[in-house]
C-alpha cells in the first residue's frame, strides 16, 4: 500500500493519461468524448445492441439488458467515488472530498423526491423498488404507470375541487358524475404516488450517510476499497439495510396501502365506466360475467357434493351386493376406507 | 491511506474483465434454449378443473413406502420448484428415502376460477386428492407435505380431516402471521382487500412478483444480475440461473375469493393461531391436528420468518412435535446442495420411522 501523497499523484497522471487514451478511443468510435465509465457504458451498448436481436429468448435478452445497466452504474459510481478522492489535492483532503461526493448525492435525492425527472435517469438502480411499482402498475392498467406519476398537479388540486364538485346536468348527469370519480381518483393515486416517491428520496438520502459512514469504517479500519465491485456491493449493502429499517415502519406500511388502494380506486373508476361502454353496446359487462361465474361456481360445488355422495352410496351398495336387500345406512362422504379397490376417478 | 484505493488501471482492467465474461457468456445465453424445470419422471393420475395429481415414478430397486406421500404446494408460484433440477430436487431425494411421492399443482386459475374459495380448495380438491390416493392405496390416512402457504393449508386440512392424515410435515409455512419480522405481513395490513378482489377479480401474478421483489429490491432486481456474470462462462450455470429465473416470474393468478380470505383471515386477522379461521362448514383448531408434526423452517427466511414457522409448537393437540432448522433461505431448503443432503433424507426418516 502506498502513502496517500504519493498515491493521489500516481492516481492524477495514470486518469489524465487513461482519460485521454479513453476519450480519444470514444471520440474515434461514437464521435464524442466522455468519461471512462460513460465510454465503457457506450460501448457496451453499441455492442449489445448488435447483438441483442439474435439472442434466442426475450428472457435471455432480458437478461444480459440487467448485467449491461448494471455494469455501467457501478463503474460509473467507482468512478465518481475513487475520482473524487483521490482528486483532493496533495493533502488528500478524501474526508473533504468525501463529504462533497455524498453531498451531491444527497442533494440529488433531495430533487428526486421533490420530483425533478432530469435526475431520475442517474438514481436508475436507486430507484428500483419504484421501477418496479411503476412496470407492476402498467400492467394493470391502460395506461403506462408513469403517466400519472408525470402528471403535475400543484396548483391544480384546489382549481379540480371545484370543477369536480360541480353536479352532472341533464341526460349524461351519471356520465358526468362518472368521469369526475375517475379524476379524483387519478389524482388521489398521483398524490399518493408522490408521496411514495418521496419517502424513497428520504430512504436515499439515509442509504447515502450510511454508505458515507461505512467508507469513513474502511479508512479506520485500514481496509480500503479496492475495486468497483466491492464498492458497488457496499452501496447494495447500504440500500437494503436502510430500506430494511424504513420499510417495516408504521409510516411505511400506512403508504404503501394507501398506494395500492389508490391504484385500485383508479382501477375500479375505468371498469365501471369500461362496463358502461360494454352495455351500451349490448355486449355482456364485466358485472354480468361475474355474476355467471358466482352461480356457474355454485352449482358446480352442488354437483361434486352430490357426485361424492353418489359414489359413496354405490361404494356401499357394491360391498353390500351379496347381501339380503336392506335400507341403505346413512353414509358419510369422508368416511374411511379400508382397503377399497384402486379407482382413477378423473373428471 | 484513502478509503477508495481504485486506480485508473485497475478500473479499466475490470472493466475490461467485465465486458470480457459478458463477451464469453453471450453465446451461452444464445444457446439457452427452453428451459426444462420439473426433471422427475411422473404420471398425472387425477384430474379436475386446472388442478392435476401427479404421481412420481420410483426409482429402480427402491422399495416404496406402505403410506404414500402426498406433497400440497402453495397456490403462489408453481411447484416444480420441488424437483426444478436433477441434482437439486427435493422430490428426487424423497423417492430416494422410500417415499410414494404425489405432488398436488393447483394449476393457472383465470377468470372463471374467481369465485374459488379456500374450502374449494381445501374441502374440495384436496380432499378429493387425497381421496383418491386412499382408494388407490387401500389405506386410510396418508402423509402430507405442505410447503410455504400450502404448509398452512396442510395444517388447517389435518385440523378439519384428521381422520384422514397420518404424520404431517410443514416446510417454511407461516402460522403466526403477525411476527413484528414480518414484512409481508406488515405491508398487508393497511391493504383494502375488498376493494383489490372487487376490481381485479382474481389478484394478478404481476401484483405477487413485485410484493415478493420488494422484499429485496436492491439485490434481488440489481445485484443479482452482476452476481451471475461471474457464471456466464459455465453453461449449465447459465442454465440453472435461467431456470429460477423463470421460476421466480412464473407466477399463477390467485383466485380473488381465496386471496381474499387468506389476506383477512390469515395476516390481518392472525386467525390460525387465533382459532378464528373458518373454512366451509369448520372451525379450524389447531389442537385438532393430533397426528405426528414435523415443522421445518429456514433461518434466513425473508419471506416466512422462523419465528412465524415456530409458533406451532405447543399450538397442535400432537404429543411427536419435532423441529428442523436449515440454515439457509426460503427457496435455498429446497434447491441447495445443503438441502439435498440435510433436509430431505431427514424428512424421509423422519416419516419411515413412523409410517
Amino acid at each position: 500500500m502506498t502513502s496517500s501523497a504519493s498515491w493521489t499523484n500516481e492516481w492524477m497522471e495514470m486518469q489524465q493519461k487513461y482519460w485521454q487514451n479513453w476519450a480519444d478511443a470514444s471520440q474515434r468510435l461514437f464521435g464524442q468524448e466522455t468519461t471512462p465509465a460513460t465510454a465503457w457504458g457506450n460501448g457496451m451498448d453499441h455492442w449489445w445492441k448488435a447483438l441483442a436481436p439474435a439472442a434466442g429468448s426475450d428472457m435471455a435478452r432480458d437478461f444480459m439488458d440487467k448485467m449491461v445497466e448494471q455494469g455501467r452504474f457501478f463503474f460509473q459510481m467507482a468512478e465518481e467515488f475513487a475520482g473524487k478522492l483521490a482528486g483532493a489535492g496533495a493533502k488528500a483532503d478524501w474526508s473533504g472530498a468525501l463529504d462533497n461526493v455524498t453531498g451531491s448525492l444527497k442533494d440529488a435525492f433531495s430533487r428526486l423526491g421533490a420530483g425533478d425527472s432530469s435526475v431520475h435517469k442517474m438514481f436508475a438502480f436507486w430507484e428500483l423498488p419504484f421501477d418496479n411499482w411503476q412496470r407492476m402498475a402498467s400492467s394493470l392498467s391502460p395506461v403506462p404507470g408513469d403517466v400519472l406519476r408525470n402528471m403535475p398537479t400543484e396548483g391544480m388540486r384546489s382549481k379540480l375541487d371545484r370543477v369536480l364538485g360541480t353536479p352532472g346536468l341533464g341526460y349524461t348527469r351519471e356520465e358526468q358524475g362518472q368521469y369526475q370519480e375517475l379524476t379524483r381518483a387519478v389524482l388521489e393515486y398521483q398524490e399518493t404516488l408522490a408521496e411514495y416517491l418521496g419517502f424513497f428520496s428520504k430512504m436515499g438520502v439515509g442509504s447515502v450517510e450510511r454508505l458515507q459512514w461505512q467508507i469513513k469504517e474502511a479508512e479506520q479500519k485500514k481496509k480500503p476499497i479496492g475495486s468497483a465491485r466491492d464498492l458497488y456491493d457496499l452501496w447494495v449493502h447500504c440500500c437494503e439495510a436502510e430500506y430494511a429499517d424504513r420499510v417495516m415502519t408504521d409510516e411505511y406500511t400506512e403508504l404503501h396501502g394507501r398506494l395500492v388502494n389508490a391504484l385500485m380506486r383508479v382501477k375500479q373508476r375505468m371498469s365501471v365506466i369500461v362496463d358502461e361502454y360494454l352495455g351500451a353496446m349490448n355486449m355482456p359487462t364485466r358485472r354480468e360475467l361475474r355474476t355467471l361465474q358466482d352461480r356457474v361456481q355454485e352449482a358446480r360445488r352442488e354437483t361434486k357434493r352430490l357426485r361424492s355422495e353418489l359414489d359413496a352410496l354405490k361404494k356401499q351398495l357394491g360391498g353390500k351386493a351379496a347381501a339380503p336387500a336392506a335400507a341403505p345406512a346413512p353414509v358419510k362422504a369422508a368416511a374411511p376406507r379400508k382397503k377399497a379397490a384402486a379407482k382413477s376417478r378423473a373428471r | 491511506m484513502l478509503p477508495i484505493e481504485i486506480r485508473p488501471d485497475q478500473l479499466a482492467d475490470e472493466m475490461l474483465q467485465y465486458s470480457q465474461k459478458l463477451g464469453k457468456g453471450i453465446e451461452n445465453l444464445l444457446n439457452a434454449s427452453e428451459i426444462d424445470t420439473g426433471v422427475s419422471p411422473k404420471t398425472a393420475v387425477y384430474r379436475e378443473d386446472k388442478l392435476t395429481l401427479y404421481r412420481y415414478d420410483a426409482p429402480e430397486g427402491t422399495k416404496r413406502s406402505k403410506v404414500p406421500l402426498v406433497i400440497v404446494y402453495a397456490l403462489v408460484n408453481r411447484p416444480y420448484m420441488t424437483d426444478i433440477q436433477e441434482d437439486r430436487s427435493t422430490i428426487k431425494g424423497l423417492l430416494a428415502t422410500g417415499q410414494d411421492v404425489y405432488l398436488v399443482d393447483w394449476g393457472y386459475p383465470d377468470q372463471a376460477d374467481r369465485s374459488l374459495t379456500i374450502d374449494d380448495y381445501l374441502n374440495g380438491y384436496l380432499d378429493r386428492c387425497v381421496d383418491h390416493v386412499r382408494d388407490a392405496h387401500g389405506v386410510d390416512r396418508v402423509n402430507l407435505l405442505g410447503i410455504c402457504q400450502g404448509g398452512a393449508f396442510s395444517l388447517c386440512y389435518s385440523a378439519m380431516h384428521p381422520d384422514k392424515v397420518k404424520n404431517l410435515v410443514t416446510m417454511v409455512t407461516p402460522v403466526d402471521f403477525k411476527t413484528a419480522d414480518n414484512m409481508l405481513s406488515g405491508w398487508v395490513q393497511h391493504l383494502d382487500v375488498d376493494l383489490l378482489v372487487d376490481t381485479m377479480g382474481n389478484i394478478p401474478g404481476e401484483l405477487l412478483n413485485w410484493t415478493f421483489l420488494s422484499l429485496k429490491p436492491f439485490s434481488l432486481t440489481g445485484q443479482k444480475y452482476v452476481n451471475m456474470v461471474d457464471l456466464l462462462d459455465d453453461p449449465e450455470k447459465v442454465k440453472n440461473f435461467l431456470r429460477m429465473e423463470k421460476w421466480i416470474f412464473d407466477s399463477p393468478d390467485q383466485a380473488g375469493e381465496t386471496f381474499r380470505q387468506f389476506i383477512k383471515d390469515f395476516y390481518q386477522m392472525n386467525g390460525l393461531i387465533e382459532g378464528t379461521v373458518r373454512i366451509g362448514e369448520h372451525r379450524v383448531d389447531l389442537k385438532n391436528v393430533v397426528c405426528p408434526v414435523l415443522n421445518i423452517f429456514a433461518l434466513q427466511d425473508h419471506l416466512v420468518p422462523p419465528n412465524a414457522s415456530k409458533a406451532l409448537k405447543g399450538r397442535t393437540g400432537t404429543k411427536d412435535y419435532t423441529e428442523l432448522a436449515f440454515p439457509g433461505g426460503h427457496i435455498g431448503i429446497y434447491v441447495s446442495g445443503k438441502a439435498q443432503k440435510e433436509v430431505t433424507p431427514a424428512i424421509g426418516k423422519w416419516l419411515n420411522e413412523r409410517s
